[in-house]
């Protein structure tokens, strides 16, 4: 008996032992299966906001009109499921043109680590229907085309004629070849765009804006008065991965930042830009250089950016938020005057949003407001601003998606 | 089944987990490391699949392993038990498969990264150097192999 029930001891003690071993991390996997926190959302022109979200694996698209506190039901833009990044910088982007037509970018994964398709769909019909989606990079290569941003022409002349442009930007390896692979890195992934002139029907064949940019931060894109501007973080030099903006009309690759931040590695961590009412550009960013840590604002005042020999007139990098806390990701939007900064920051245990808003084209700002508290995992928060209203969209895996207003109290 | 049953199943368990098994690593994992390694040197790699230099770093550290039977190393992914299929066949592919090897485990992976280093913003690879005091000197990037041999040198030669 002591030596059947040692036997039995043993059998069992070795099966589930080795069982355990192939299957341990399967078993993880399922309990843990990532969560797409990363949502995109914006405002329309009669203060509409709209939300872009994956839920089951199909991108949906839905809106509100009062402020965030009920949503229309969500529409499918995806007819079937598919891998929609969403998750830390990836993010579906949504942007409605004056025209009311609703754009919609996403990368969708192909199966294999850092590869990806930039997808776009379009709604004609105040976000009813979606077009069907299509691949904008031209080159099908199953590599990196990620880290879309979108923009759209929101200026009044697109209404008078009718067409609305809209822009994609996004990192691209196409540039990779067998020479390079197993060179430098920085020498391989650049921008690419791909511009259309008639409300997103068609898009014009991609170009390229920059080589050597930074491999896995996010991108952005503005809609200036002489079209579109992306910023993204470059390569400078060696191995400096500081910002960039460069106008996607064939203008140059202009350094915005002088951190000096050289790391043969990938910082995950990017930024924003957006263009107020008088043309001035706002950039922020987080950056870990020689000169300065962190995450900042800072003020590009207009000129002509598709000169080489422009002068940037650039204020003095602002921080912002707690460095302690992991102040982060922050992002910028700007209608008018209005300047709406938002980030998000982490003690340890829980993610805290922050805004910080300006009436008067990032002259001066109102304190800084903490907007809510989260109790398990948090999207970046995203800042929306128009006339009316100041918010602050975040999406929180306890506490589902908010909508933060932001008060409007002056400094 | 009697207790010895059950010491004598998760001793088996856990001989079998360190023999090349993705371990989850969780806010504990770091001081059962550093137990793990008392008095001897380490280096504490951190990496992902995300990560476009992460190749590298794993490309030199498997060379590093060809040349050193008995290195003293621990490679942690930073994505999620979900990614334990690629992340095996990325270590499998580099020569890695049989180190200690984990990942993060934690509904919110930034307290993981927080708890290993507060000043840690999440660029990688990252790596950690722990002397055999475990004094621990902190590289973000990719690692220069000659250094690393060279410290390592130090380490066991004084």
């Amino acid at each position: 008996m002591r030596w059947r029930n040692g036997w039995l001891c043993v059998s069992m003690a070795l099966l589930p032992a080795m069982a355990m071993a192939q299957t341990h991390a399967e078993h993880q996997a399922r309990a843990a299966e990532k969560p797409a926190l990363a949502v995109g959302a914006a405002l329309d022109g009669e203060g509409r906001l709209w939300l872009a979200r994956v839920e089951n694996r199909l991108l949906v698209v839905s809106h509100s009109t009062d402020g965030g506190r009920s949503f229309s039901p969500p529409v499918a833009v995806t007819p079937q499921p598919e891998a929609v990044t969403a998750d830390a910088e990836n993010r579906p982007k949504i942007a409605v043109g004056a025209d009311g037509i609703v754009h919609v970018t996403w990368t969708q994964n192909l199966g294999k680590p850092m590869t990806g398709h930039i997808r776009y769909a379009r709604s004609t019909d105040g976000g009813r229907s979606f077009s069907l989606p299509v691949i904008l990079n031209d080159d099908r290569q199953v590599i990196s085309h990620r880290f879309d941003a979108l923009a759209v022409d929101d200026q009044r002349k697109s209404l008078w004629d009718g067409r609305g442009r809209v822009a994609v930007a996004w990192l691209d390896a196409r540039g990779r070849s067998g020479r390079t692979a197993n060179k430098s890195p920085q020498t391989d992934v650049g921008v690419y765009a791909a511009l259309s002139q008639d409300g997103g029907a068609r898009f014009a064949p991609n170009h390229r804006v920059a080589d050597h940019s930074c491999q896995c931060c996010r991108t952005a894109l503005t809609w200036t008065a002489a079209g579109p501007i992306a910023f993204w973080r470059h390569v400078f030099g060696r191995n400096i991965r500081d910002f960039a903006i460069a106008d996607l009309n064939g203008g140059p690759v202009l350094r915005v930042t002088d951190d000096e931040w050289e790391i043969d590695g990938c910082p995950h961590h990017g930024g924003g830009i957006a263009v107020d009412g008088r043309g001035n550009l706002h950039i922020v960013w987080f950056t870990n250089g020689e000169k300065r840590k962190g995450i900042f604002h800072r003020r590009i005042a207009q000129t002509d950016f598709s000169k080489s020999a422009s002068r940037l007139d650039m204020s003095a990098p602002l921080p912002l938020g707690d460095p302690a806390r992991q102040a982060g990701h922050p992002a910028v939007v700007a209608q008018g005057d209005r300047v709406l900064l938002a980030w998000r920051e982490f003690d340890g245990r829980r993610f805290s949003a922050w805004a910080m808003l300006s009436h008067d084209a990032g002259a001066t700002w109102a304190p800084p407001r903490k907007l809510a508290e989260a109790a398990q995992q948090a999207d970046y928060a995203l800042p929306l601003v128009d006339a009316q209203q100041a918010l602050v969209v975040w999406n929180t895996a306890a506490e589902g998606l908010r909508v933060l207003p932001v008060a409007e109290g002056r400094p | 089944m009697s207790r010895g049953c059950l010491a004598a199943l998760f001793a088996l368990a856990a001989a079998t987990a360190s023999a090349g098994e993705l371990r989850p690593f969780t806010g504990d994992s770091l001081p059962a490391i550093q137990k793990q390694f008392a008095g001897r040197p380490f280096i504490l790699t951190l990496w992902s699949l995300t990560c476009h230099h992460c190749v590298k770093e794993l490309q030199t550290l498997g060379r590093l392993a060809r040349a050193d039977r008995g290195l003293p190393l621990v490679i942690v992914s930073t994505d999620g038990p979900a990614e334990a299929r690629e992340i095996r066949a990325a270590l499998k592919r580099f020569g890695l498969e049989r180190f200690d090897t984990w990942v993060f485990a934690d509904a919110v992976p930034d307290r993981l990264r927080f708890g290993i280093d507060p000043a840690w913003r999440g660029e990688l690879p990252r790596s950690y150097l722990f002397d055999a005091a475990h004094r621990r000197t902190v590289h973000s990037g990719l690692m220069d192999e000659a250094q690393l041999r060279a410290w390592l040198k130090r380490q066991r030669f004084g």
